[in-house]
C-alpha cells in the first residue's frame, strides 16, 4: 500500500509547492480552531473560577481568532482543492499517454468496460490521498504538537492527553492495511459492476435479439449485491475506525479531568486548559482513523491503475533508433508469432517480400493471421522470432512513431471519433486544407454522401462512427488512411460492409489513389478489380503463391 | 427526483439512532461540566461522575456504529432498486436510445453510485440537522434562557447562510455535470480508439488534449467551491461567533454572580455538540447536491411511463409476414432511412433484400426486431399489426443476426446458449457445429470453454460472427433475420455457412439481408432496394 501511495505522491512531484501549500494552511486552520475553543474555555472556567485577569485576556483574545478561523477554513479548502485538482489532471495524462505506449494495439481480453472504469473512477479516487488522508493527518499531527508544547510544564498531565490523541494519530496507520485490502475489493467489484453493465450495453441488440434483457438484469443485481458487500465492509471498517478515534479523544477529555480531581486546586488552570485542548482536538483528531480507510481506498485505485500502466510495452523502443531508410522494400523472413503462448503460432516461418511500389495481396480465411501481420508491420506486437526490414534496416531499431509514418495500415477495428468528420480526417494529417480532405473522400467515393450532409465536413461522426452506417462510417476510415502520405498503405479488409459495386469501384480506383505507393491488401476475398502486381494465400501460418 | 424522494422513508432508524447519539453527548459535556466546576473548587462532582461519563462515552460509540451501519444499509436498498429501474428502461429503449455506450454506463454505475450519498448521509443529516439542535437548545434553557436564544438564533441563520451560498452552487453544480460527463465520454472514446490514434502518431496531443479539457474542468469544478465552501466557512463564522459571545457572557457579565459555575460551562461545552449536526448537515449538503445533478440525469429516463403492449400467449409455430406501404424516418433525418415497401411472405419463404448500403435493408430487420416503429404504413404479422405487441414479444418470434456481433464477457457457450438459456450441452454443440464454430473452436485450448473478451477481441469477425450464427440455429424460431451474416467470412467458410444457413432457414420464414447478389444457393424472392424509391422484385 505504502509504496503505491509513494508512487502517486512522485507523479505529484512537479505540483510540490501547491500540495505542501495546502498542508501549511491546512494546519494553521485546525490550530486556530483549537485557539477558539482554549481561549473560550479558558475565560469562562477563570471567571467562573475568580482569576478575573486571565480571562480578560482569554477573551480579548478570542476576538480576531473567530474572525480569523472561517477565512483560514476557506482558503485551506480551496488551496487544498486547487492543488489536488492539479495533480490529478497531470494522473490523468499521465495514465493515458502510459496505456497508448503500453498497449497500442488498444485494451484487450481485460475488458474495456473495466479498464475505462479503472481511469475514471480511480483517478478520481486519489484525490482522497490528499484531501483525506494528508491533509487531516498534518492538521492533526499539528494539534497534538501544540498541546504537547503548551502542556510541557505538566509532564504528566501532557502524557496523559497525548497518549491517547497519539494513538487517535496513528491509529489508522495501524488499520490501513487491512481497510486497503477491503477497498481493493470494493473498487474491483465496482469493476464488475461496470463490466455488468456495459456488456449488455455494447452488445444491445444481441441482448434483445435473445431476450435475454432479464438474465442480464441479474447479472447486474448480482454484480451489484457483491458490490455493496464489499463496501458493507468498508464503510464498517471505517466506522469502526472512526468510532475508537471519538472514543480516544473522550478518553483524553477524560484523562484531564481525572487528573484535576487528584491535585485539585493546585492545577486547576492547567487542568482546564488541558480540558479544553483536548476537546478542541475531537474536531482535527476526529476525521484521523477514517483518513486511514480513505488512504487506503486511494492505494487500490493507485495499485489499480498503475497495473493497467505498468502492462508491457509489446515492443521495446530502441534506445538509439536508427535514422529511417530511404528505400521502402519491405521484408519479413522466417517471421513466427502467436498472440498466445498457450496456443499454436499464428504465423510460423513466414517470409514476404514487399518491394517498393508494388502492390500485392494476402488472401486467408479469416483467423489465419492477416490481422497479425499488419500488428507486426506496425510495431503493435514484435515477432517470437525472424526479422522484418524496411530498407534494409531491422524495424526493431526504428522509432515507431517513425515507421508509422512510412507504413500506415486501415485496420478492422479502425475507430471514427465522436468529433467532426473533419476532425477525424485530420487526424491523419494535421492541418491538411479542405481540399485535400475532398480528394481523399472522393479517392474513398464517399464524398457525394458527405456533401449531402447538412453540416457536411463539420457533421459529428458519434462515438465509434454510429451516426452512420457500417459502409459509410469505413468508407470515412478508408478516406483517413489515404490522407498521410505514406509509402506503405496497408488495407486491412477495406471493403466490409460495401455492396459489391462498391467494392470494385474502390479497388479499380486503388491503381490511382495509392500511385506509388507500396500496398498490401489483406482480405478473404478479390473483385477481381484490384490493380495488384501479385497474389498470396495465407496458410498454415505461412505464405503460398495463389493459384488461378 | 420522485422516485428518488420515495426512497427517502428509510431513513428513521438511522435518525433515531443519531438522536440518540446526540443526546449521550450532552449527558457527556455536562458531566463535564461538572467536573470541571469541581476542579475549579465548587462543590459538585467526583469519580462517580468520572465513571458515568465513561459509561455515557461507550454507548455513544456504539450508538453511533449501529446508525452508520444502518445509513449504509438505506442506501444500499435504495441503489440497488434505482439502478434496476434504469437498466429496465435502457433495456426497452433499446437502439433507438442516442446515448453512446460509455454514457450510458456511466448512468448506470457512477450516476446511481452518486445518489448514495443522498440517501446514506443527506437524508439522516436533513432530519439530524433539524432535531439534534433544537434538543440542545431545549436542555441549555433550562439552565440559560439567553444562550439557548442565542443558539436558537445561529441555528436558523445557517441553513440562511447555506441557501445564499447554496444557490449559486447549485447552477454552478449543473455545468460542471455536463463537463465531467463530456470528459468521461471523451475518455472513453478515446480509449477505444487508441489503436488509431497511436497509428497516426495524435496520442501525444490528444493526452495533451486531454490535459486541456481536465483544466477546464479544474477551473469550473474550482469556480463551483469557492460558492459551496463559502457556507463552510459561514458556518465556522456563526460557531465562533456564538462561542464567543457565550464565552463573553458567561465569563464576564454573569461571573461575578455565579455561585455555581457548571451551567456556564455547560453551555460553552454544548456549543461545539450543538453545531456538529450542522457541520454533517453542511458536509452532506454537497453530497445532496451532485445527487441532485445526477438525480436530474436520471430523472427523465425512471419518470417515462414503461413500454406498453400485448404479450404473445405462444410462439406460432409458422409465420406469415405482410409489409404494406412502410416506411421507416429516423427522427432528425430529412430522408427516410426506409422508402415505402411493400411486400408479402408466405410461411416458410425466404426473402434475400439486395442493394447498396444505405438502401434499407438493415432498417427491414430492425422493423421486425422491434428497433424502430414504422413511421408510416403496417407492418403484419399472421395477419396482425405488429405494433400492438410489446417489442420484446415481439423479438420472441425471430432469431436475429445483426452486422457487429457482439460476444459477451464469458465461454463460447455461454455466448451460444444465450439464445436459450434452457438448451442442453448436446443442442448447443450441435449448434456450434451447424454455424462452423467447431472449425475454429476445437483448435482453442479449451474448446467451446474457451473464453472470450468484451467484444470478442482473440475471436476474429468472422469467427464472432459464426457464433452470432450458432446463436441463431440453436433459438429454433419460426422467423430467421439475417444481416450481411457471411460478411467477414472468407468464400471457404462462406460456402460451409451458407450450406448451413440454407438448413437453417428450410420450414422458416427467412429475411437476409446481403451485398452479395450472388448468394449463394439460396433459393427464395430477392428484392432490391435500390436508391431511393425504385423497388424491384425478381423470383431466385
Amino acid at each position: 500500500m505504502w509504496a503505491d501511495l509513494n508512487r502517486v505522491l512522485k507523479l505529484w512531484g512537479t505540483r510540490r509547492k501547491a500540495l505542501a501549500w495546502g498542508l501549511v494552511i491546512g494546519m494553521l486552520s485546525a490550530l486556530s480552531g483549537v485557539a477558539l475553543l482554549a481561549l473560550a474555555g479558558k475565560g469562562v472556567a477563570a471567571g467562573a473560577g475568580g482569576i478575573g485577569l486571565v480571562g480578560v485576556s482569554a477573551l480579548i483574545w478570542l476576538r480576531p481568532v473567530v474572525l480569523i478561523r472561517p477565512l483560514l477554513r476557506w482558503w485551506e479548502r480551496m488551496a487544498s482543492h486547487a492543488a489536488a485538482f492539479q495533480a490529478l489532471a497531470d494522473t490523468r495524462v499521465w495514465f493515458f499517454r502510459r496505456l497508448a505506449e503500453r498497449m497500442p494495439a488498444g485494451i484487450g481480453l481485460r475488458g474495456s468496460g473495466d479498464l475505462l472504469g479503472r481511469v475514471i473512477s480511480d483517478v478520481e479516487a486519489l484525490d482522497r490521498l490528499y484531501l483525506g488522508g494528508l491533509m487531516p493527518a498534518a492538521a492533526a499531527l499539528a494539534v497534538v504538537a501544540a498541546i504537547a508544547l503548551l502542556l510541557g510544564a505538566e509532564p504528566v498531565l501532557m502524557l496523559l492527553l497525548v497518549l491517547p490523541l497519539g494513538l487517535a494519530l496513528i491509529l489508522p496507520l495501524v488499520l490501513a492495511p487491512a481497510a486497503a485490502r477491503a477497498a481493493q475489493r470494493a473498487a474491483d467489484e465496482r469493476g464488475g459492476l461496470r463490466a455488468a453493465a456495459v456488456d449488455p450495453v455494447t452488445g444491445l441488440e444481441d441482448t434483445l435479439a435473445a431476450n435475454a434483457e432479464g438474465r442480464a438484469l441479474a447479472r447486474l443485481q448480482r454484480a451489484d449485491a457483491t458490490l455493496m458487500a464489499a463496501q458493507r465492509e468498508v464503510s464498517v471498517r471505517s466506522a469502526a475506525a472512526g468510532t475508537a478515534g471519538t472514543l480516544l479523544t473522550q478518553v483524553a477529555v477524560l484523562a484531564a479531568l481525572g487528573w484535576g480531581l487528584l491535585t485539585g486546586s493546585a492545577g486547576a488552570a492547567m487542568a482546564v486548559l488541558a480540558l479544553f485542548l483536548a476537546i478542541a482536538a475531537a474536531e482535527a483528531l476526529g476525521l484521523m482513523p477514517r483518513a486511514g480507510a480513505l488512504m487506503a481506498g486511494a492505494a487500490a485505485s493507485a495499485r489499480r491503475l498503475f497495473e493497467a500502466a505498468d502492462t508491457k510495452p509489446p515492443v521495446e523502443e530502441p534506445a538509439n533508433p536508427a535514422p529511417l531508410p530511404t528505400g521502402n522494400d519491405l521484408v519479413l523472413s522466417h517471421v513466427t508469432f502467436g498472440w498466445r503462448a498457450d496456443a499454436a503460432p499464428v504465423l510460423e516461418g513466414l517470409d514476404l517480400t514487399l518491394k517498393a511500389g508494388e502492390r500485392v495481396a494476402i488472401l486467408g480465411p479469416s483467423g489465419a493471421g492477416k490481422s497479425s501481420l499488419a500488428a507486426l508491420l506496425l510495431k503493435f506486437a514484435a515477432p517470437q522470432s525472424g526479422v522484418i526490414r524496411l530498407g534494409g534496416t531491422d524495424i526493431q531499431d526504428l522509432a515507431s512513431a517513425e515507421l508509422r509514418q512510412r507504413i500506415v495500415c486501415l485496420s478492422q477495428n479502425a475507430r471514427l471519433f465522436d468529433v467532426s468528420i473533419a476532425e477525424n480526417l485530420r487526424l491523419a494529417a494535421p492541418g491538411a486544407p479542405d481540399a485535400a480532405l475532398w480528394r481523399a473522400l472522393a479517392k474513398a467515393g464517399v464524398a457525394e454522401f458527405v456533401r449531402s450532409l447538412p453540416e457536411g465536413l463539420e457533421t459529428r461522426c458519434g462515438e465509434g462512427g454510429t451516426r452512420f452506417s457500417g459502409g459509410e462510417a469505413r468508407r470515412i476510415a478508408l478516406a483517413r488512411a489515404l490522407l498521410p502520405p505514406a509509402a506503405i498503405l496497408i488495407l486491412d479488409e477495406p471493403t466490409v460492409g460495401l455492396d459489391a459495386e462498391a467494392e470494385r469501384a474502390f479497388m479499380a480506383t486503388l491503381a490511382t489513389a495509392t500511385e506509388g505507393r507500396s500496398l498490401l491488401i489483406i482480405t478473404h476475398e478479390l473483385t477481381g478489380a484490384e490493380p495488384l502486381d501479385r497474389v498470396l494465400r495465407l496458410a498454415g501460418g505461412n505464405l503460398l503463391p495463389a493459384t488461378g | 427526483m420522485r422516485q428518488v424522494r420515495a426512497q427517502g422513508g428509510r431513513a428513521a432508524w438511522p435518525v433515531a439512532l443519531g438522536l440518540a447519539g446526540i443526546l449521550c453527548q450532552v449527558g457527556f459535556v455536562f458531566l463535564i461540566a461538572r467536573l470541571l466546576a469541581t476542579i475549579l473548587g465548587f462543590p459538585g462532582g467526583g469519580f462517580g461522575e468520572l465513571a458515568a461519563a465513561g459509561a455515557l462515552a461507550l454507548l455513544g460509540a456504539a450508538l453511533s456504529m449501529t446508525q452508520e451501519m444502518a445509513q449504509q444499509a438505506a442506501g444500499e436498498r435504495a441503489r440497488a432498486s434505482i439502478r434496476a429501474a434504469l437498466f429496465t428502461r435502457l433495456m426497452e429503449l433499446g437502439p433507438a436510445d442516442p446515448r453512446g455506450v460509455g454514457e450510458k454506463a456511466t448512468l448506470l454505475v457512477d450516476r446511481v453510485e452518486a445518489l448514495d450519498g443522498f440517501f446514506a448521509r443527506w437524508v439522516p443529516a436533513a432530519a439530524l440537522a433539524i432535531l439534534g439542535p433544537a434538543a440542545v437548545i431545549l436542555i441549555v434553557a433550562q439552565f440559560d434562557g439567553t444562550s439557548a436564544l442565542v443558539l436558537a438564533v445561529m441555528g436558523l441563520l445557517v441553513p440562511v447562510a447555506m441557501a445564499l451560498t447554496g444557490i449559486g452552487a447549485a447552477v454552478e453544480s449543473r455545468k460542471q455535470l455536463d463537463v465531467l460527463g463530456r470528459l468521461s465520454g471523451r475518455f472513453v472514446d478515446r480509449l477505444r480508439g487508441l489503436s488509431t490514434l497511436v497509428q497516426f502518431n495524435r496520442a501525444e496531443d490528444e493526452a495533451r488534449a486531454l490535459g486541456a479539457a481536465a483544466d477546464e474542468f479544474r477551473q469550473r469544478t474550482l469556480r463551483v467551491l469557492r460558492v459551496a465552501f463559502l457556507s463552510s466557512a459561514a458556518l465556522e463564522l456563526l460557531a465562533g461567533f456564538t462561542l464567543g459571545y457565550l464565552a463573553w457572557r458567561h465569563g464576564m457579565l454573569l461571573a461575578p454572580q455565579v455561585t455555581d459555575p457548571t451551567p456556564a460551562l455547560f453551555c460553552i461545552l454544548a456549543v461545539p455538540v450543538f453545531f456538529l449536526p450542522l457541520r454533517n448537515f453542511s458536509q452532506a449538503y454537497h453530497e445532496a447536491m451532485s445527487a441532485r445533478g445526477a438525480a436530474a440525469e436520471l430523472a427523465p429516463l425512471l419518470e417515462a411511463p414503461a413500454a406498453t403492449g400485448l404479450l404473445l400467449e405462444e410462439v406460432p409455430p409458422r409465420v406469415a409476414l405482410v409489409f404494406d406501404k412502410v416506411e421507416l424516418t429516423y427522427p432528425g433525418m430529412d430522408r427516410p432511412a426506409l422508402p415505402r415497401l411493400t411486400f408479402a411472405l408466405a410461411p416458410g419463404e425466404t426473402l434475400m433484400l439486395v442493394g447498396p448500403s444505405g438502401a434499407g435493408k438493415s432498417s427491414v430487420l430492425r422493423l421486425l426486431m422491434g428497433f424502430a416503429a414504422p413511421s408510416a404504413g403496417r407492418i403484419a404479422i399472421n395477419g396482425e399489426d405488429v405494433t400492438r405487441l410489446k417489442p420484446a414479444e415481439l423479438r420472441r418470434l425471430s432469431a436475429y443476426v445483426g452486422q457487429r456481433a457482439h460476444l459477451f464477457g464469458g465461454t463460447i457457450r455461454e455466448n451460444i446458449r444465450l439464445a436459450r438459456p434452457d438448451a442442453t450441452d448436446a443442442e448447443v454443440q450441435r449448434a456450434a457445429e451447424s454455424a462452423r464454430v467447431m472449425a475454429f473452436a476445437a483448435h482453442l485450448p479449451q474448446g467451446l470453454d474457451t473464453e472470450v473478451g468484451e467484444g470478442g477481441f482473440g475471436l476474429s469477425g468472422g469467427q464472432a460472427q459464426r457464433v452470432a450464427l450458432a446463436r441463431a440455429f440453436l433459438r429454433d424460431s419460426p422467423l430467421v433475420l439475417l444481416d450481411e451474416p457471411t460478411a467477414s467470412l472468407d468464400p471457404g467458410t462462406e460456402a460451409e455457412v451458407m450450406e448451413a444457413i440454407a438448413r437453417l432457414c428450410t420450414g422458416r420464414t427467412a429475411i437476409i439481408a446481403t451485398h452479395s447478389p450472388q448468394l449463394m444457393g439460396l433459393s427464395g424472392r430477392v428484392i432490391e432496394l435500390a436508391g431511393q424509391r425504385r423497388v424491384e422484385q425478381h423470383v431466385g
